[in-house]
């Protein structure tokens, strides 16, 4: 441990800050969902896991040119995400919060049994979009791909921010969020904003699948770990709260990273969870969550 | 303009309403009254389709609208202002104004959704203050208002309006009636829960009141308000 350098701990920063937006954006898919409905989405890892695989598919397997095929791939999750909405969430009668997440909980498995048959059970390797010739940076090592990500979701947020900020449709679903039956009174269906978020967040999910599948391949199983990292993100920065998933997806991205080098790697994916019991110990609202509304939540 | 028969509405198994009438000519404004509990919000809920009526009709210009959903109940020009405000607390009052016009948000409506803006601005000064402010921030009175102009914003024929006086004080209980009246001589027809019931008799011509779901009285409001009955259980003797 006191080996550690200036230039080691640098380089746990930048692998931290690159996973930790993977984390950001999978936190951020949580929120939006659970912003409109309430519903804590399981299956937003699976989103994550079928944006790598099907990169994979229509880039390496078909040989699509990489941007056409970011696009299919976006439009492919989208797709699903709009599926699951319609066939698992929408059906259920008489639908109760819990339900509906044992509901998401049964997609996430049946998107893994689907990727796993289609795809096999062996990680799938993406090229790097820009090559894989390290970057030297203060003695760190900087993988084009990190550069890559990192700017994935500075994109990602921005247009986010315009689109719930700015456009009528994300002030409508920001409104169903507030109060669903007010929002149908002034003439909003619900149920399509509903289903608008799902296929928002997967296809969410698939740029994040797509940006980290160079970095640390893809396989069929992966989408659990994803979306239990992403979680805890949620939770450390706030149920509900944008710029807290971005917060809370680098913290634990920086910590992950930094547990891993410094105390060992063994423990890796345990520090998240480490992270998420004692934000839940200590301040349940999170870092950038609201007291008032993590009140009259209901979980 | 809006008849209602025979309504009935249950919340699961407990009746909410037993067979109500209730017929709102158009141009009037028409108001019920009634002790908590007698079925008056969930009369309009069930008018805005936020809660299912199980028989009975209620027919709005020739269409029966019963049990549609919220947001096609909306599209025949019935706007509700629904009980306890119910106004979008984390949007900003300009964002809760412009989600009233959601139903007409398109580019080439853009001229009349300002318009009907400034329309609402001049009705209630105060929004236009306030704008920018989180509407979650805005006193009971200013939240009530913001209500009515996001109703207001979608050119409702029919405004249903719960309660508009909970929880206010006095003086802006007036401003709000004073607006009610205004609207209706500009031709919207008001259909007014209260249980407020001097302010619901002073301003309606027609009134009706509801006791444990069922139509005890109705005639008009001026007959009303001298009814030994009306004066001894909702005028304080």
């Amino acid at each position: 441990m006191d080996g550690a350098s200036t230039s080691q701990i640098l380089q746990y920063l930048i692998t931290g800050i690159t996973i930790g937006s993977i984390y950001a954006m999978v936190a951020i898919g949580f929120n939006i969902i659970y912003n409109v409905t309430d519903i804590i989405n399981f299956a937003q890892g699976e989103f994550v896991m079928l944006g790598g695989m099907s990169m994979v598919l229509f880039h390496v397997i078909l040989g699509i040119p990489i941007i056409i095929a970011f696009l299919f791939t976006i439009i492919l999750v989208t797709l699903v995400g709009l599926i699951v909405d319609r066939f698992a969430i929408r059906p259920i009668r008489q639908p109760s919060v819990l339900t509906l997440i044992i509901a998401t909980i049964a997609v996430s498995i049946l998107l893994k049994g689907i990727a796993m048959f289609a795809w096999g059970k062996d990680p799938l390797d993406l090229p790097a979009f820009s090559g894989r010739t390290p970057i030297q940076l203060f003695g760190a090592v900087i993988q084009p791909q990190y550069l890559w990500v990192i700017g994935l979701l500075v994109v990602t947020v921005l247009i986010l921010t315009f689109f719930f900020e700015k456009t009528i449709i994300g002030k409508a679903m920001r409104a169903c969020a507030d109060n669903p039956d007010a929002a149908s009174l002034v003439g909003i269906n619900v149920k399509k904003m509903i289903m608008l978020s799902f296929s928002l967040s997967a296809g969410i999910g698939a740029i994040a699948g797509i940006v980290i599948t160079p970095i640390s391949l893809m396989e069929y199983d992966r989408g659990a770990m994803l979306a239990i990292k992403g979680f805890s993100a949620v939770i450390l920065g706030g149920l509900g709260s944008f710029p807290g998933a971005i917060v809370g997806g680098l913290l634990i991205g920086i910590i992950e990273s930094l547990g891993a080098g410094l105390i060992s790697s063994g423990y890796k994916d345990a520090f998240a969870l480490i992270v998420l019991l004692g934000v839940l110990f200590f301040k349940p609202s999170g870092l950038l969550g609201n007291i008032e509304i993590s009140k009259i939540k209901r979980f | 303009m809006l008849k209602i028969s025979k309504l009935n509405a249950y919340y699961d198994t407990i009746p909410a309403l037993k067979g109500i009438s209730i017929d709102v000519p158009k141009g009037k404004i028409v108001s019920i009254i009634g002790a908590n509990g007698a079925g008056k919000s969930t009369l309009l809920k069930v008018i805005s389709g936020l809660v299912q009526s199980k028989n009975g009709q209620i027919v709005y210009q020739g269409n029966n609208i019963a049990n549609l959903s919220p947001d096609k109940i909306v599209r025949y020009g019935i706007a509700q202002v629904p009980e306890g405000r119910q106004i979008f607390i984390h949007l900003s009052v300009k964002d809760n104004i412009h989600l009233g016009a959601f139903l007409y948000y398109k580019r080439r409506n853009k001229n009349d959704i300002n318009n009907r803006i400034k329309h609402v601005y001049e009705m209630f000064p105060i929004l236009e203050k306030r704008s920018q402010q989180i509407a979650g921030t805005l006193s009971g009175g200013e939240q009530q208002m913001l209500a009515i102009a996001r109703a207001l914003m979608c050119k409702p024929e029919l405004l249903l309006l719960d309660e508009p006086s909970m929880g206010i004080a006095p003086i802006i209980v007036q401003e709000i009636l004073a607006v009610i009246k205004q609207l209706n001589k500009s031709g919207t027809t008001i259909l007014l829960v209260e249980q407020n019931a001097k302010a619901a008799l002073e301003i309606a011509n027609h009134s009706y009141v509801l006791e444990n779901g069922e139509i005890a009285l109705e005639g008009l409001a001026q007959e009303l308000i001298n009814n030994p009955k009306v004066k001894k259980a909702y005028l304080g003797g």
